[in-house]
């Protein structure tokens, strides 16, 4: 094994799958994650994530699976191979950190590397105590630095001794939302530095977007969707996904015509009252039902009705609600029988001075719109 | 983790009722302090006064109870921490049911009277107890032994040994030893580097106090070990029967416990403020 830097250390990629059953609750689970890529698993609380991961490092026994861990199998239920987690070679960053409060920063950053010659370590330990820029903290105890040094001393301690698998459970979570804002990136880029496959784990739909380069949502112990962050996120094509992602508008039409040369299709609102909508070409038959998504932040309010715009969708309406929604406000907008919800900044709200009863029109490019699939109906 | 529980200036907090009247609560602490102190004072001037209590410290009865005692309570408080440390850990660690009943049992000899204690002992191991023939047949007799007064040592001493070292297991998180093992520590070597030093100054209390309870042992010793000088005659029994022919010598033994009683004192307080703040 090479205990070089991390320039030298031979880094692999990390698959496998699993399952795992306790009581009524089963979970499932498949990946591929690249040396230097970020594989968020994103979903609400109590869905099997961090189950998951935990299978992973080995703290837990899936019934099934097989799992590979820098070009180690690590786990094979048929063949009967399970190593423990102290031989996985994962590093794993919890939510509380969980630095060890009986030692020093520099102490816990060098706790995994028991085995290296003290040469070795020493060398190791001053290399990433430069890296995460912890040098005037080694001799601190963990409660005596802040929340976002203590990330950096867990995840530098993580790092330590090389592993072929980084796994990250809702790292952000006992920060403030400025300081996670300012450490996502930070992380991000240190993760890639180190060139190591990393899975992450988070209920937070900025942070999928923000960490990841692949995104899988995992539901009720299922994977739902996967692919890159914005397709899956952005724009969730099944219903449960958009429904977590909390998108905003999601109407129940019905396909009237089918325009190919345009790239488009026109469908109305079932229930007769004229709504209509032109979205992006699928492949669905004229006349069958869909649900078509929206996200709040794609509508844009106009008054009066604007000419000359690009934009295929304008649908007049009645403000029916104002909620002030950090950082803008939301802007419930009655079409018909149809309720548009729509993001708006405190600037525009004031400048159109917009109230309940205001007669208003929303603009959203055809584009802007996406069909939801949803299995569950 | 990493934070401490900082409590409120006491400006901030409206007077309460105890408070406003703080001539209960000087009285209180008056009474108590006296009771306590009172009788601890009168050892010490009854040393002062009399010039041959000292002298006694180096009569051949208390040097043997000395003897006997420190003999007897260090092999009990290494049976204890041998046998009560792994055992702690289980209690701490595991949730079948058996082990919550085993918990129930743990302290039952903190609560029995230890001369209740002393008399289980002999129906257990004494000539007519129930191991009785089968030890005899190996040629062991217990009772009235050393190895008695260690067996009575061990049974009222133990669970004070146990219960804060299990209380100290169940306060280090799970999630420490996890992230020990993704680091590459074997479950063992985890134990070793982590749970044992973060649980330390609770086995630490808990082995003090267990001490100290060993030293005071009298009741179940000398209902199932007996009064033999020089054998089972510790110095709580040598006290009783010293009371009887040289008062001097009683009191020679009591400083001697009261100054060991200190000293278990002054290693509480320094251990409970080595204890790792914000956790365990």
């Amino acid at each position: 094994m090479s205990y070089a830097t991390w320039g030298d250390a031979k880094v692999y990629r990390s698959s496998g799958w699993l399952r795992y059953r306790i009581g009524q609750f089963s979970l499932e689970g498949e990946w591929t994650v690249d040396p230097g890529q970020v594989l968020t698993l994103f979903g609400p609380s109590g869905t099997g994530k961090t189950t998951l991961l935990r299978a992973i490092a080995g703290l837990l026994r899936p019934r099934d699976g097989h799992i590979e861990i820098g070009a180690q199998t690590v786990l094979d239920s048929e063949s009967n191979v399970f190593l423990p987690p102290h031989l996985r070679r994962v590093g794993l960053l919890t939510q509380g950190y969980h630095l060890f409060p009986h030692l020093t920063v520099a102490g816990n950053i060098g706790y995994g590397l028991i085995d290296w010659t003290p040469e070795m370590r020493r060398r190791r330990l001053a290399e990433l105590v430069e890296l995460f820029q912890l040098s005037e903290l080694v001799d601190r105890r963990p409660h005596q630095i802040s929340g976002g040094q203590q990330q950096r001393a867990a995840l530098a301690r993580a790092l330590a001794p090389q592993p072929a698998l980084m796994l990250l459970d809702e790292p952000f979570n006992s920060l403030d939302i400025e300081l996670r804002r300012s450490l996502r990136s930070e992380l991000r880029a240190r993760l890639k530095e180190a060139a190591v496959p990393a899975i992450m784990v988070t209920h937070d739909i900025e942070e999928a977007i923000s960490m990841a380069d692949l995104v899988q949502v995992i539901d009720g112990g299922r994977l739902r969707s996967a692919g890159a962050p914005l397709e899956v996120l952005g724009q969730p094509g099944h219903g449960r996904v958009a429904r977590l992602v909390g998108v905003e508008n999601l109407l129940d039409m019905t396909i009237t015509s089918i325009h190919p040369q345009d790239g488009t299709m026109v469908c109305v609102a079932p229930d007769g009252s004229g709504l209509q909508l032109e979205i992006p070409l699928s492949d669905v038959a004229g006349g069958s039902r869909v649900t078509v998504g929206i996200r709040a932040s794609d509508v844009i309010l106009a008054d009066p009705e604007p000419r000359g715009s690009s934009a295929r969708n304008r649908l007049p309406g009645v403000v029916s609600r104002v909620e002030l929604r950090p950082p803008g406000y939301q802007v419930t907008l009655a079409c018909g029988s149809v309720d548009l919800k729509c993001h708006i900044t405190g600037t525009s709200l004031n400048e159109m001075d917009i109230v309940v009863g205001k007669n208003l029109w929303a603009v959203f490019k055809a584009s802007s719109c996406f069909l939801v699939s949803d299995e569950d109906r | 983790m990493g934070f401490s529980l900082k409590g409120p200036s006491s400006d901030a907090w409206p007077l309460g009722p105890i408070t406003r009247a703080p001539s209960i609560g000087a009285l209180a602490t008056f009474l108590y302090v006296v009771f306590i102190c009172l009788p601890i004072l009168a050892l010490l001037a009854k040393v002062v006064s009399h010039n041959d209590a000292l002298a006694s410290v180096a009569s051949e009865q208390v040097v043997l109870a000395l003897r006997l005692s420190l003999f007897t309570s260090g092999i009990s408080m290494l049976v204890v921490a041998t046998v009560g440390t792994p055992f702690a850990l289980s209690l701490a660690r595991s949730e079948s049911t058996v082990m919550r009943l085993v918990d129930q049992i743990v302290e039952l000899p903190i609560v029995l009277p230890p001369v209740v204690a002393g008399v289980a002992m002999l129906l257990a191991f004494g000539r007519q107890g129930i191991l009785g023939a089968a030890l005899a047949q190996a040629g062991i007799a217990l009772p009235f032994t050393t190895a008695a007064v260690i067996f009575a040592q061990i049974f009222v001493a133990a669970p004070f040994y146990v219960r804060s070292a299990k209380l100290g297991f169940a306060a280090v998180p799970r999630e420490f030893e996890a992230i020990s093992q993704t680091l590459g520590l074997s479950p063992w070597r985890t134990f070793l580097k982590l749970t044992l030093p973060l649980a330390a100054p609770s086995l630490l209390t808990g082995l003090a106090l267990a001490w100290a309870r060993a030293l005071s042992e009298f009741g179940a010793t000398i209902m199932f070990a007996g009064n033999l000088t020089g054998k089972t005659q510790t110095m709580p029994l040598a006290i009783m029967t010293a009371m009887e022919t040289s008062l001097e010598d009683a009191i020679a033994l009591s400083v001697i416990l009261l100054a060991l009683a200190l000293l278990v004192l002054g290693a509480l307080g320094l251990v409970s403020r080595r204890r790792w703040q914000g956790s365990a």
